[in-house]
């Protein structure tokens, strides 16, 4: 599977041409618009030189509203329904941290587990992720490695891309990746050996480099289950205003809503659509009687840690949290993840 | 200058004698900063207690909160909470008194005057700081003071405070039970509504296409809404059908709610959500800037705010949060309002 | 149908309504609607499962399958008018087309009981989950012992399934109960647990399948351990808000299940490890 290329960081727009010419990939990659990082779609120059997007890349296989069919009744006849599948172009994403692609992983864990999701598998099947080792100093709220991440991680990506001052390195990590590079027209260059040597030394020093940490993760999920009934999680809520930002920001957070929007009423027209739902809002798990089985801040915000750090694990054997450290960077009342993992895990024998 | 160590006394004093069951306040964060909201309820909790220039939070919506905690327990109060106020919090705590939402003697105000200085803006001290990471900001005079790994840095304070605070003209608290830190109510680093005025040397077109860009990229995260100490409505008009659903709400009542705003974060039903949002403050923004600061995607909601209260102001010399008995903006009228619909 | 392809789970199938009973007027109305598959595209099903129902323009709501899986016919749902979709639903009338998608969850394990006593305890709308269990059971009759069936409401107007309950007496014990009685009402009167209590099932050799408000549940569950049941002799159905119906839009979870998935059916042994969020 090792392919290993080198490629100008002149000639990175060039391969992008390419893969937009010979492979038919739509190419995104972030952009700094108002002051917010955002995949864009490519015009002629791509920067790369981007802490982390603010919104992970996860709307590329799971947009925040999308429509599933669209329907059409006579009132007392049957109901005409069709079906709207996604535009089966391919896009290829650049710049994608390695804690996103590791968020990749999971969302498609969630989406193939039981039944599959036609929708997002639609999707997926066309995205590829192009990554990006972070290689400079971790930012005050990264802690991929002690959730089971690297800086350096290929999980979850088709290549990956680490920066070496003038040039990348560009190593495949799937069969598309490999595609991608073979692409007609590729300006990339065999990797010579002081190539390899060089980028084996700047990932060393990437994955030494100090991060805040969850202690002992591997107890986190049998800790937090332990401390269900625990009142530490009232005090730990205390601040939460129950936004959606924490779980809108996640590269992992799948919840849905389905809702019928209506476009017309004779007859009645209208899609089912999808759109991302949020666990932090009260109306999320309510029932249509008004009792709601997770009825405050508290028990909504033990619901996203246990998730990331129980409830996922115990499906699917492992963290669920990333470390990207968007829900703590945003979080307007400065509640973090890294910490409540923490002090949970403190407070239970 | 504030010296925290009054601040921690006032409210260890007043736990201590039962004057207050609670205070809210500033604790620092986990991550040593920002600051984080903090309600304390021992006296020995009080040394928890921060003042610095990333206690952004508006305390007034923790009031808010408090309150509603203690309908849905159906619990009453006893002795007043106690809450430590900026000046734009207490403005806030004015206006939700003179709309009856909580009465003067339900809160003990320990004021915090801002005094020449105010609150950072994150994303101007990164700027500044050049890679540098903060990890605890201090007042110092005209400057702020931060720690970081390469030692203390020290920054201009009107070079990264907050646009909200350059251009706040009230950082001291009028309304309160106690009062610490210097009154310079009218001062003004910048002229009242100075971004909104830059705002508005642009053409209608490129306010309009400026709006549309912002709108399209709203993510329906309501924290602006959520952080709001005025956005207290038991039932928003952007919730879906079951908000505000009790045992006694009956099935037709649930059925024939009507969805003004779909779920779907697209420009059209954001805009009628920002728009909606906008309007239901008018009069009732202290400018407190919460929303704008923690929207995840930089959207600029002081602008449309302010513009209400310039209207406000302009038309009809009103202040909101200025006084706890006087009329309020949308719920008053004077006889010769020459609007012919009011009579 | 061509444009129904069978691996979009979320696309519903066509539903006719063919049947509409009213079991229970006044605020929280009851309404039993029998479903026919258009053209003949549909599912089977087994006892205790669920469906999502579709009314296009108002949304879908997961409803139990109230009918026996040997039904192939139709397929059956009562339906409490509480909310956006079930009050449309209220308003339907025999001939309109609804879309169905399922079925959905796990199901009551009635082969494992033959040759058991079945003791089925139903309050309120608690009638319907367990229904096709009942049925399913008397229809088979020789596979299993005593069938016992307690099942109460607020008044004798709020029973529902009254004609087919009468019916069900020639192979099952039935006893009824109101919390409030009124003149004619010669069966129990107080609370279901009460009920129980009053008759007291032996737990020889029997599974317990209780369903209903929860305060109910609580109180049953209490009285039969004090009559000896075991916990995985107890069963119950639960529900929580659902959206998907394959263990995706993430808001049904008790701790790590799915109830739309692992549930609702869970032994009282299962359900005791479980996190209350129900």
């Amino acid at each position: 599977m090792s392919m290993e290329k080198i490629l100008d960081k002149a000639r990175l727009n060039d391969w992008i041409a390419a893969l937009a010419k010979g492979g038919d990939w739509e190419v995104h990659a972030p952009a700094l618009e108002d002051g917010v990082w955002t995949y864009k779609p490519v015009g002629d120059a791509v920067r790369m030189d981007h802490p982390n997007t603010k919104q992970p890349p996860k709307g590329f296989s799971f947009p925040q509203r999308e429509v599933f069919f669209s329907f059409e009744q006579i009132k007392g006849e049957a109901p005409r329904l069709t079906q709207v599948m996604p535009d089966p172009k391919r896009r290829a994403v650049f710049g994608v941290r390695p804690c996103d692609g590791r968020g990749a992983v999971r969302m498609d864990r969630v989406f193939a587990d039981n039944v599959n999701d036609p929708y997002y598998q639609a999707r997926r099947k066309n995205v590829a992720y192009v990554g990006l080792a972070c290689n400079t100093p971790p930012a005050a709220t990264c802690f991929c490695k002690s959730v089971g991440g690297s800086p350096v991680s290929t999980d979850g990506l088709d290549i990956l891309l680490t920066d070496l001052g003038d040039r990348y390195h560009v190593a495949a990590v799937t069969e598309t990746g490999k595609a991608m590079m073979a692409v007609a027209g590729s300006p990339l260059a065999d990797a010579a050996a002081a190539d390899r040597k060089q980028v084996k030394q700047v990932h060393g020093e990437a994955v030494a480099q100090p991060q805040r940490a969850v202690n002992n993760p591997e107890a986190a999920p049998a800790k937090l289950k332990a401390s269900f009934n625990s009142p530490l999680w009232e005090e730990l809520a205390r601040a939460c205003i129950g936004c959606g930002i924490c779980t809108f920001l996640c590269p992992t957070c799948h919840c849905f809503d389905l809702n019928d929007e209506m476009t017309g009423t004779v007859p009645i027209k209208g899609n089912r659509v999808r759109t991302w739902d949020n666990c932090q809002f009260p109306d999320f798990t309510m029932h249509s009687s008004g009792h709601n089985p997770r009825e405050n801040t508290a028990a909504r915000l033990r619901q996203r840690v246990c998730h990331k750090f129980q409830y996922f694990h115990e499906n699917f054997g492992m963290l669920q949290c990333t470390g990207c450290g968007r829900c703590v960077s945003e979080c307007p009342v400065g509640i973090d993840i890294v910490a409540v993992v923490n002090k949970v895990a403190e407070h239970v024998a | 200058m504030i010296n925290i160590q009054d601040i921690r006394d006032t409210a260890r004093d007043l736990l201590a004698k039962g004057e207050v069951r609670a205070v809210i306040g500033w604790r620092a964060g986990s991550r040593g900063m920002p600051a984080e909201p903090v309600v304390i309820t021992a006296p020995e909790q009080a040394d928890e207690l921060v003042w610095d220039p990333t206690c952004y939070h508006n305390l007034a919506l923790h009031l808010v909160e408090d309150r509603k905690f203690l309908a849905h327990a159906r619990k009453t109060a006893g002795a007043p909470i106690g809450i430590i106020a900026k000046g734009c919090d207490a403005r806030a705590i004015v206006v939700l008194m003179q709309e009856n939402y909580f009465k003067r003697e339900d809160v003990y105000i320990i004021g915090v005057s801002c005094e020449g200085s105010g609150m950072i803006a994150e994303w101007k001290v990164a700027r500044q700081l050049d890679g540098a990471v903060p990890t605890a900001a201090a007042f110092a005079g005209d400057e702020f003071a931060f720690a970081t790994a390469a030692g203390e840095k020290r920054l201009p304070a009107r070079e990264v405070m907050a646009d909200r605070c350059l251009e706040c003209r009230n950082p001291f608290p009028k309304e309160h039970n106690v009062a610490l830190g210097e009154d310079k109510t009218g001062r003004a680093l910048e002229a009242p509504f100075a971004a909104l005025a830059r705002f508005e040397t642009r053409s209608e077109g490129e306010r309009w296409e400026f709006w549309q860009r912002q709108f399209d990229r709203c993510i329906r995260c309501f924290a602006c809404r959520s952080v709001c100490p005025m956005c207290y409505c038991e039932e928003c008009v952007v919730d879906s059908i079951n908000i505000a659903v009790a045992p006694e709400t009956t099935a037709e009542e649930k059925a024939n709610r009507i969805r003004w705003i779909e779920r779907s974060a697209v420009k059209s039903e954001n805009i009628t959500y920002h728009m909606t949002r906008a309007i239901h403050l008018a009069g009732r923004c202290v400018d407190c800037g919460e929303c704008e600061r923690v929207c995840p995607v930089n959207i600029p909601l002081r602008l449309l705010n302010n513009k209400m209260e310039r209207e406000a102001r302009e038309r009809f010399g009103y202040e909101p949060g200025a006084s706890i008995g006087g009329p309020s903006l949308v719920a008053s009228f004077r006889d010769d309002d020459p609007g012919a619909f009011i009579r | 149908m061509s444009h129904n392809p069978p691996d979009n789970i979320y696309l519903p199938k066509l539903a006719r309504i063919a049947h509409i009973k009213e079991e229970v007027a006044g605020e929280r109305s009851i309404k039993t609607f029998r479903l026919e598959f258009v053209n003949g595209d549909g599912f089977d099903h087994q006892c205790g499962q669920c469906a999502m129902l579709s009314i296009f323009g108002r949304g879908e709501s997961m409803i139990s399958i109230a009918s026996s899986p040997l039904i192939k016919e139709y397929k059956q749902f009562s339906i409490m008018r509480v909310g956006r979709v079930t009050s449309a639903f209220h308003d339907l009338s025999v001939g309109d087309t609804v879309g169905i998608r399922g079925p959905y969850g796990n199901s009551f394990p009635v082969d494992d009981w033959r040759g058991k006593n079945l003791i089925f305890i139903g309050g309120g709308c608690g009638l319907a989950p367990i229904w096709p269990v009942i049925t399913t059971a008397v229809a088979q009759r020789a596979n299993f012992k005593n069938i016992t069936v307690f099942y109460g409401g607020r008044s004798p107007r709020d029973i529902m399934y009254r004609a087919e309950l009468e019916k069900l007496r020639s192979s099952a014990d039935v006893h009824l109960s109101v919390d409030k009685s009124e003149e004619g009402w010669n069966e129990f009167c107080g609370f279901v647990p009460s009920n129980v209590m009053d008759k007291a099932p032996p737990p020889d050799n029997a599974i317990a399948i209780t369903c209903g408000p929860p305060i109910m549940i609580k109180f049953v569950l209490q009285n039969l351990q004090n009559l000896g049941f075991k916990d995985e002799q107890i069963y119950t159905t639960i529900e929580n808000k659902m959206k998907c119906g394959i263990g995706k839009c993430g808001r049904c979870n008790v701790g790590k299940d799915y109830v739309c998935v692992k549930g609702p059916v869970y032994s009282w042994a299962q359900l005791k490890n479980l996190p209350q969020e129900y």
